[in-house]
């Protein structure tokens, strides 16, 4: 056959396919059967392609081209043809269904603020290079009290305040334990143990529970969490607190906060302050939830006191450093707008559930 | 402490209102807790002149009076809103009254009609039993001025009839502060004195308050033989200043003082006493005055300061009686207990209208002591307060020169003599201060100038070296003992605000991670993740609690699994005991989550139908027997406590007819070990024949062991248990110990290649006697098929009559090839050989 004469095959192919598509009665098996004749393994198509070796190759390249193309052709045609009956088959009306009826719901469990709070403060400081440290609740005397350079006759030290541990005693009533034990009244009670085993710089901070014998109401318990920070090194100052503390509560609070050192005293540290924020709702304007002062009092801190470094075996006035310990309650109270500390611990899961 | 602004305005010299005053001091020195306007609300008071008294015709315990008032020009009384009083010009008012302290001539405050008294009365014109009243005589208390009601106040016979009574009284409106004193400022700054000091310092003046020129004569010293003073106990007693006046006439104070006393919370007695309180409120020296005639034993003045001997009595001031020890100091006249030193004086030796001759006390006791004999005998005074603080022996001296100055002046009182026994007197200390160290601490370069002007106002006298400054502190100040206190002087009076903030130096390293914290912290997240709601309980519980849960005496690892009776423990582990427990509820430190988990249960039980909750925290022990030293410590390097970090989850369903509620929770057990990459095949369930009263459910329990040890438990809790708190439904349990499963977490995933070739799954089901395991069951199943059994799901399972039916998909595979039916088919049949061969089970064909 000439190449004009094939040419005029395909097209006539073509022309009888196009004819026929639009004939037959649209279902999967006519079209299968369709695809079969025109385009099929055993097709007329097929073996003009298979004879195509026959020609010069530039009939090759020109019948070829024009073969594939149509072939191709009947195939996009045959495939549109496919999906139009399958669109038609679908009846979307009887699917229809109501989207305000509730769905099953996945129960995912809550977190008590407090945990909320810590987390989140875990990972400011983390990110700032901080190690997160922690100590045991029950605190022998020497680490609670003595190594922090309160004196033995601190009231602090006092039944009122702390929760000592019976002490436990052998049959005939001697004592078993060498140790004053009580329930941990700060989490500074790690400063000591973990600058004896490790050397500056450091930076830490300890969260952790801590008990004080106290009557409970909505602003105090008797059971309290912390956080403590401690940084050591040779220069560490008043102005590295302040930022410090600036940059992280900027970033629990997710706003620029201004910081406030007032003076204030505690045995561990010299100089000691109070530590304020601004206030986290107005700004330092003055509003109902910072009393129209401005400022929030957030809790204490201070440069490192001397003896505690000594106590905890490093040489007198070789480092200096800063520590602080807030009350997580605090920053879950202002954050969340509790207003009774009495909730944290009152297993009530119509509180927890909120968060 | 009170404080007030009028006295601190006068001390120090300010113009600044209260509210600056208040500002300075809580940024640079001391924290104002309050701020209290005081208002002397009296104005329709005036000086009247009892003309008349006479019965009231209808009441025994009335009389009439009529009472001069002068003439007004205008209204003695014009209350906001209210009426202007009717007697303006009028001269006489007719007034019922009540006391019978009145005579014809007296003078007395009048509140006339329209006056509204300080206590919040509001005086009207009245009808009293048939008599008409314009106005009322007024008592102490009813003007504000004190507590005193015993009768009508009479004013001298000088004051001026028609003269309001405000004017008379030199009263003056006056500010209140609460100040916060902190234990380092104890010693000197809870006088008026003290905080006058720091409020010059902050306005940059000298203080002019002639605080050094407080001197006693040395001539009245040395030779005063008419008192003796010996102090038997010089550690107790460091310093004691006698001082005899005569000729002192007993009265009320002048009203200026009255005021001052009233303004920091004082009640004024008499113009003895009150001078006592008023020094001390000046100066922060406690004083007591006795009475000379009722200490004098033998024609002798002495003082002998002693320890009270054992079972010693004293009757204070108010009547109540104390039993001493040898541990108290006692102020005797070598006989008879005169006062409790430094504490409260005797009933007997103390001031009365009939008094001439006084010994005045400034003195100087041991702070520790003062707290100990006050805190045992439960007195506690304002005295107290202030040794107990350490106060500097030096201040007695200017006491005492003080209390003479003022006495002479409002008891024309004569000074006898003094007697001032003090071995050893303390002298000013020095500390050198390196400049370098001050702006090295405080972050900020403060010129030498400043330092040096700062101390010195602080009345710190300063000799300039190389680089250096040496200190001499006044020895007022007990609490600057080193270069770090001279830092925070000058720190906080320069202003904390004005340092600037300061990046650290130190390079930003990667933190250490805490592996423990951060295993807590994922299993928050996953037991979160499950549904679990996170409780934070007290760490204490009751006795009761440690009774119904059946913890003594158990140890820690077998509380985790709850297993075994306290009579087998081996290591008998007993609960720590609160020495003073908030209360009973709260005694014993526990041992265990479990029971204040059970209450947070009770808690919510009435309120959701079914709950999910967990708790991640340390439960304690204490450890007798390891106490004396046989090695063990816990992770602290602590001995004779331990304390393990523990998760405890529970469980609620709305309904459970069977054992819906264990299962649905070692469903989650399960799952928590799979996400922690802990494999299925290393995890055993062991159930165990508990006794009938232990906290755990005797036989729906298992203890939880990956290869081979302990690390959990799973269980319902005991209904016995559950009754006792009141809880009606089933409550599922599992407790870990959160170290030992951190350590058989999965450190490090590992990835498996995905399967490639397809896997058949077959059913399998049968009907097994009663008592056939599902463990079996999988085991002879897994045994059988090795390698090709990739995966045995139970999909069914349910008990009929005395046997159970269970129903498994079986998967079969291999990594390296497509399995044929004919191999599947014939570890199907030997499964079942198996099956019913070993368990006697009956497979359904």
């Amino acid at each position: 056959m000439t190449t004009v004469m094939l040419k005029e095959k395909i097209e006539n192919l073509k022309k009888q396919f196009l004819a026929e598509i639009e004939k037959i009665k649209p279902s999967e098996e006519a079209l299968f059967e369709l695809e079969k004749r025109y385009v099929g393994r055993k097709s007329e198509f097929i073996s003009i392609l298979k004879n195509l070796k026959n020609l010069t190759p530039e009939e090759r390249r020109q019948i070829g081209e024009l073969a594939n193309n149509t072939k191709n052709e009947i195939f996009e045609i045959i495939k549109n043809k496919k999906t139009e009956i399958e669109s038609g088959s679908f009846d979307a009306e009887k699917e229809k269904i109501d989207v305000t009826i509730p769905g099953k719901k996945k129960s995912v469990g809550h977190f008590n603020p407090i945990s909320l709070v810590r987390r989140d403060i875990e990972d400011v400081f983390t990110s700032m290079g901080y190690e997160i440290a922690d100590g045991p609740e029950i605190e022998n005397e020497w680490y609670n009290f003595d190594a922090l350079n309160i004196p033995k006759d601190h009231p602090a030290r006092d039944m009122q305040d702390t929760f000592w541990l019976r002490s436990q005693t052998n049959a005939d009533g001697t004592r078993k334990d060498a140790d004053n034990f009580s329930m941990r009244s700060q989490t500074s009670a790690v400063q000591a143990r973990y600058m004896e085993k490790n050397k500056p710089p450091l930076r830490i901070i300890v969260p952790g529970k801590c008990f004080r014998r106290e009557a409970t109401d909505t602003t105090h318990e008797h059971t309290f969490y912390q956080f403590e920070a401690l940084i050591v090194g040779e220069d560490v100052n008043v102005g590295n607190l302040k930022f410090t503390a600036k940059e992280f509560f900027s970033a629990f609070f997710k706003q620029d906060v201004d910081v406030r050192l007032r003076p204030s005293y505690f045995p561990f540290t010299e100089p000691s302050f109070e530590f304020d924020i601004s206030c986290t709702v107005c700004g330092g304007k003055g509003c109902k939830a910072c009393k129209w002062a401005g400022w929030l009092e957030l809790g204490g801190a201070g440069m490192v006191n001397q003896n505690v470094f000594v106590s905890a075996g490093y040489p007198r006035n070789k480092y200096q450093g800063f520590a602080w310990g807030f009350g997580l309650e605090r920053l879950a109270m202002t954050r969340y707008k509790i207003d009774d500390v009495r909730l944290f611990h009152s297993g009530d899961l119509r509180f927890v559930k909120q968060f | 402490m009170k404080y007030s602004y009028n006295w601190l305005k006068e001390l120090s010299g300010t113009k600044l209102s209260p509210e600056k005053v208040r500002e300075l001091l809580t940024m640079h020195s001391l924290e104002i807790e309050g701020m209290e306007e005081k208002k002397w609300n009296f104005d329709g008071v005036v000086v009247g002149k009892i003309l008349e008294i006479k019965k009231h015709p209808n009441a025994d315990k009335l009389q009439l009076t009529k009472i001069d008032i002068g003439k007004h020009t205008s209204p003695p009384a014009s209350p906001a809103g209210g009426q202007p009083s009717p007697y303006k010009g009028e001269g006489v008012l007719d007034i019922v009254c009540g006391a019978k302290n009145i005579a014809v001539g007296d003078k007395v405050p009048v509140a006339t009609a329209g006056t509204k008294l300080p206590n919040g009365i509001e005086i009207k014109e009245a009808e009293i039993r048939g008599e008409k009243s314009f106005g009322m005589l007024c008592a102490l208390d009813e003007l504000g001025l004190g507590t005193d009601h015993s009768g009508i106040f009479i004013l001298d016979s000088k004051a001026k009839i028609g003269e309001p009574a405000k004017k008379y009284l030199g009263v003056e409106d006056d500010t209140i502060f609460e100040i916060k004193v902190l234990p380092d400022r104890a010693h000197d700054a809870t006088s008026h004195v003290g905080v006058a000091r720091e409020i010059s310092v902050l306005e940059n003046r000298k203080f002019e308050y002639d605080f050094d020129g407080l001197k006693l004569p040395c001539v009245k010293t040395q030779n005063f033989a008419s008192l003796r003073v010996r102090i038997e106990d010089k550690k107790l007693c460091s310093r004691y200043i006698g001082a005899v006046m005569e000729n002192v006439e007993i009265k009320d104070s002048p009203s200026w003082m009255k005021q001052r006393l009233e303004a920091s919370g004082i009640r004024p007695i008499n113009n003895v006493v009150d001078a006592t309180n008023y020094v001390m409120l000046e100066l922060g020296q406690p004083m007591h005055a006795f009475d000379a005639e009722k200490i004098s034993s033998k024609n002798k003045l002495q003082i002998i300061i002693r320890r009270a001997k054992d079972k010693e009595k004293l009757v204070l001031l108010d009547e109540s009686i104390l039993e001493l020890n040898n541990s108290d100091l006692l102020i005797t006249n070598g006989e008879t207990p005169l006062a409790l030193a430094g504490i409260m004086g005797g009933k007997d030796s103390g001031i009365n209208e009939n008094t001439k001759t006084i010994i005045l006390e400034a003195a100087n006791f041991d702070a520790v002591n003062i707290r100990r004999s006050r805190t045992r005998l439960g007195v506690k005074t304002e005295s107290s307060d202030r040794f107990e603080k350490e106060i500097d022996p030096n201040l007695a001296e200017k006491a005492i020169v003080r209390i003479i100055e003022v006495l002479e002046h409002t008891a024309g009182a004569e000074f006898e003599g003094v007697i001032d026994i003090y071995p050893n007197k303390i002298k000013p200390c020095k500390i050198k201060l390196d400049l370098e160290y001050v702006n090295s601490l405080l972050g900020e370069i403060i010129p030498k100038k400043e330092i040096t002007r700062i101390l010195n106002l602080l009345g710190i006298n300063t000799t300039i070296q190389p680089y250096k400054v040496v200190c001499t502190i006044p020895t007022f100040r007990v609490d600057l003992k080193t270069q770090e206190d001279l830092i925070e002087e000058i720190g906080r009076i320069w202003g904390y605000e004005k340092i600037k903030p300061l990046p650290l130096v130190e390079p930003v390293i990667p933190a250490k991670i805490n592996e423990v914290l951060s295993f807590e912290r994922k299993l928050g997240e996953i037991a979160v993740g499950f549904g679990f709601d996170e409780m934070y309980n007290y760490s204490f519980y009751s006795e009761i609690d440690t009774k119904n849960c059946a913890l003594d005496g158990i140890h820690p690892m077998d509380y985790v699994a709850l297993q075994q009776p306290p009579k087998a423990v081996v290591h008998g582990v007993k609960h720590f005991e609160l020495s003073s427990p908030m209360n009973p509820d709260q005694r014993y430190v526990r041992v265990s989550l479990v029971p204040n988990i059970l209450k947070n249960v009770k808690t919510n039980i009435n309120i959701f139908e079914s709950f999910n909750i967990f708790e991640i925290g340390k439960v304690y022990s204490c450890h007798p027997e390891l106490v004396s030293g046989s090695g063990f410590r816990n992770e602290f390097g602590m001995t004779g406590t331990e304390e393990k970090r523990m998760l405890v989850m529970a469980q609620v369903l709305e309904k459970d007819k069977g054992a819906e509620t264990f299962y649905n929770l070692k469903g989650t057990v399960q799952s928590l070990l799979e996400n922690l990459g802990i494999g299925e095949d290393n995890i055993l369930y062991k159930e165990k024949n508990l006794p009938k009263n232990h906290l755990t459910h005797p036989v729906r329990n298992a203890e939880i062991i990956v290869n081979n040890e302990k690390i959990g438990m799973i269980g319902e809790i005991n209904p016995l248990t559950l009754k006792k708190y009141k809880i009606e439904k089933r409550v599922a349990v599992c407790e870990f110990d959160t170290e030992k499963l951190m350590r058989v977490a999965e450190k490090q995933k590992i990835f498996l290649p995905l399967q490639k070739f397809p896997t058949v799954i077959r059913d399998i089901s049968m009907l097994a006697k009663g008592e056939t395991r599902a463990i079996d069951i999988q085991n002879i199943i897994k045994k059988v098929g090795g390698n090709l059994v990739m995966k045995v799901d139970m999909f069914d399972v349910f008990k009929k009559d005395n046997q159970t039916s269970f129903a498994y998909h079986i998967e079969f595979g291999a990594s390296e090839r497509t399995l044929e039916s004919r191999e599947v088919d014939e570890v199907m049949e030997k499964v079942i050989t198996d099956l019913e061969k070993e368990l006697k089970v009956e497979v359904r064909k």
